[in-house]
Parts: C-alpha cells; structure tokens; sequence
C-alpha cells in the first residue's frame, strides 16, 4: 500500500486493467441503458410532443440570453482591453457520456467515453449542464477518468459571486456536500451564496459555478468557521458532460459534437 | 461437479459480482449497495474452504483493488482478513440454517466495513460510520440468494 502511495510501480498493472475493464462497465451499464430505451418505447406520442415543445420553448429562452451573454461579452472583452489585460480566454467544449463510475463509496471517479483521439490532457476540466463536475486524471485512447469534485483528495479554488470572496472548496466523499477551507470567522459569508471557480491555479476556468452555501458552523474560539456547500452541479446523476478545452487564441466557442 | 467445473463456476461468480460491483447507482441506493465480490469469496470458502481459502481471497482483493482504484493491498488485506473468519469457522457454517448464516455475513460486513474505514484513514479519507449499518443489511439481504446458488454448484459434485 506504502509503494502503491509512493511510486508509480503499479501504473502499468493499472492502466491496462483500466482498460480491460470496458466491457464490464459496458455490462454494468447495460440495465440503465435497457430502461432509457423502455422509457423510450413506452413513452406517449403525446407525451413526447408536450416534451419536445418544452424543449424548443427552452431552446428559445437559452438563445435570447446567449445573445445577451454575446453583448456581455463583447462588452466584457472592450473593458479587458482598456485595462490592457494580457489575458484573454474563451472557452470550447467537447459533449462526452459517462460510460462507469467508480463503485467505491470513497472514490468519486467516473470513466467518460473521450480518450487522447479526441484531444482531452490531464487536468482539463469537466461540467455538467448545472455547473463544474471535476477534472481529467487519466487519459487512454478511447475513453478517460475523471476525478470529481466531491473527492475526499480534490481542492478547487473558489471564489463567492456577491463579493469575490476567495477560498478553496474542498471534497468530503459525499456526492451532496463540499467544504470550505480556511473562511475566517469574520470573513462575509452567508447562506445561499453562489460559489464559482476563481481561477486561481490555472486549473479550472474562470466563472464556472461550483455550488451555493448550505450551512455556516462557528465554533466558539476556533479562527475558522466551517462552510458547507452543495454542488451546482448533479455530481451523481449527469449521465452527459462537457470538457472544456481553454485556449487563449480565443478559440470558436461551441466545439461541441 | 468435475474440478473444472467447479473453476469455471467460481470465475463466472466472480465475473458477475464484479459486474455488479460495477453497476452504477446514485443517492441513498449507493449506500444500499452491497460489496457482491466479498460475498462470493465469503461463500466460496464456507462451502470449499479445503480449496479456496486465504490465497483466493487476497486475490479476489486484489481484483478489488483494482476495481475499486484503491490503493492496492487494501483489499487485499481486508479480503485476507475477512476471509480467514469464515475458514476458521467453515466446518459449523455448512450446519448453520441459512438465517444464521445470513446474521453471521451481517457481523461479517459490519467488521470488513469497519477495517475498510481504518485502512482509509492512512490515506486521511474521512471515515464514515452511518452507512454501515445499511451496507450490512444490504448484504445479508442478498446473501439467501448466493448461499443458495453456491450450495446447488457444490451439490453437483
């Protein structure tokens, strides 16, 4: 166990295995994959049409505030200018499908079906529709491992929307729940609010939501009150993600397959 | 059942609990889910303890190991240890009536999940004790069903 901490002696044994494991996390996912397409099957006509409308209403409003957001960001990127900002990032996207999740209670790990052939390194992050979800450990050819955010031995550096509060977010081994590190006891913090990445690290992206305050503990005497969050994300059920490709040419946004 | 047999169905056993292991599940049901590769190799040695014992066992855990990407000899520590119960106890097990074996494979969960939690604790991984009571109920739940697939294999020697 000591070796296995300390070296990489067991990368091989392990990377192969990782891939020999395919076709069991292909049959595990199998009873999942049958009842989609049950509920497929046995769906109404009508049912689907009531759907299928929601959906273009929805498709509707996420185009009018992209074109917003478009204006924003324009606006945003004149501003950057005028402050001579070295930096200019833009985001693209790649959708991937998790194929396995890791069983372990203690290891929050998900296999994605995009390897090397699709370009994903180590290190890039992942979202699901709601907000961040982890990052890429591991790359094979044809599919990868991410390690969550809600990992016991993941830390991502967070900030608060309403007053740019920086922290870091830490994993506790529950999917519902991440913890603040070091938020002093004076510090202005309240429940309900929204924590997004702050970049710091280079790691993550700027501005993507991590979660929402749920709980403040003070305890009497200590330096340091203790932060509950709940992840914006849905750590345990997004079955579609995103991994995001930074790129500071300002690469076209919408890489999305 | 011929020795080949008998090898066969124990890698199918195995094969499917690490299946199983694998099936993904969210919320309170993963916390209902119980550790299928432990109760194959538990079942495997109560009813072939002659054959299958300590080595088999800390091999299975290595499978573990591996599936679970934990540090490796964890389980197979745990599995080894676990294991070395039922081996010990093996020629009563085969006389008890399934309900004790089913509230012997609770006692059983209860202290491989127990050790499990100390083990990760040399990796600073919080411990948590709430779903272990649940994790056992889960697996003697499933036990009748093992026990007696694993009783109907060794009968066709």
């Amino acid at each position: 166990m000591a070796a296995h901490n300390y070296t990489n002696w067991f990368d091989p044994i392990e990377n192969f295995f990782d891939n020999a494991l395919l076709p069991a996390h292909w049959l595990a996912t199998v009873p999942a994959r049958f009842n989609a397409w049950g509920e497929l099957i046995l769906s109404d006509r009508s049912d689907l049409e009531v759907e299928n409308t929601r959906l273009k209403q929805e498709s509707l409003i996420h185009r009018g505030q992209i074109q917003r957001m478009a204006d924003l960001a324009a606006e945003n990127l004149r501003l950057r200018l005028l402050l001579n900002a070295t930096e200019l990032l833009m985001d693209s996207v790649l959708v991937t499908e998790v194929i396995g999740v890791s069983p372990s209670r203690n290891s929050h790990t998900l296999f994605i079906d995009r390897g090397t052939k699709d370009n994903v390194y180590v290190g890039q992050p992942i979202l699901d529709a709601e907000g961040l979800m982890g990052q890429v450990i591991e790359v094979f050819d044809e599919h990868s491992v991410a390690l969550l955010i809600t990992d016991s031995t993941h830390a991502i550096p967070v900030q608060i929307l309403r007053n740019g509060l920086r922290s870091i977010a830490e994993g506790t081994s529950d999917y519902d729940r991440l913890r603040l590190r070091f938020v002093s006891s004076t510090a202005d913090i309240k429940e309900g609010d929204q924590l997004v990445s702050s970049g710091l690290g280079g790691r993550f992206p700027v501005g993507y939501p991590v979660g929402s305050v749920i709980n403040i503990e003070h305890n009497s005497g200590a330096s340091f009150v203790e932060v509950d969050i709940t992840p914006a994300a849905k750590i345990d059920r997004s079955k579609h993600l995103l991994l995001v490709f930074t790129s500071e040419d300002g690469g076209e946004v919408g890489r999305s397959q | 059942m011929k020795q080949s047999g008998v090898g066969l169905a124990l890698i199918i056993s195995v094969f499917i609990a690490s299946v199983l292991q694998l099936v993904p599940v969210s919320g309170y049901l993963l916390v209902l889910k119980p550790n299928f590769l432990l109760l194959v190799v538990i079942g495997w040695i109560i009813f072939r303890p002659s054959q299958w014992g300590i080595g088999f066992a800390a091999f299975t855990g290595l499978l573990a190991d591996l599936i679970f990407r934990a540090p490796i000899g964890m389980h197979v520590l745990l599995f080894s240890a676990v294991g070395a119960i039922p081996l010990y106890l093996s020629g009563w097990l085969v006389y008890f009536s399934l309900i004790h074996r089913c509230l012997f494979v609770f006692f059983l969960i209860i202290l491989a999940e127990f050790i499990r939690n100390i083990l990760l604790l040399m990796w600073e991984i919080p411990m948590d004790y709430s779903y272990i009571l649940m994790t056992a109920l889960a697996s003697a739940a499933v036990w009748p069903a093992i026990d007696r697939l694993l009783i109907r294999v060794n009968r066709k020697r």
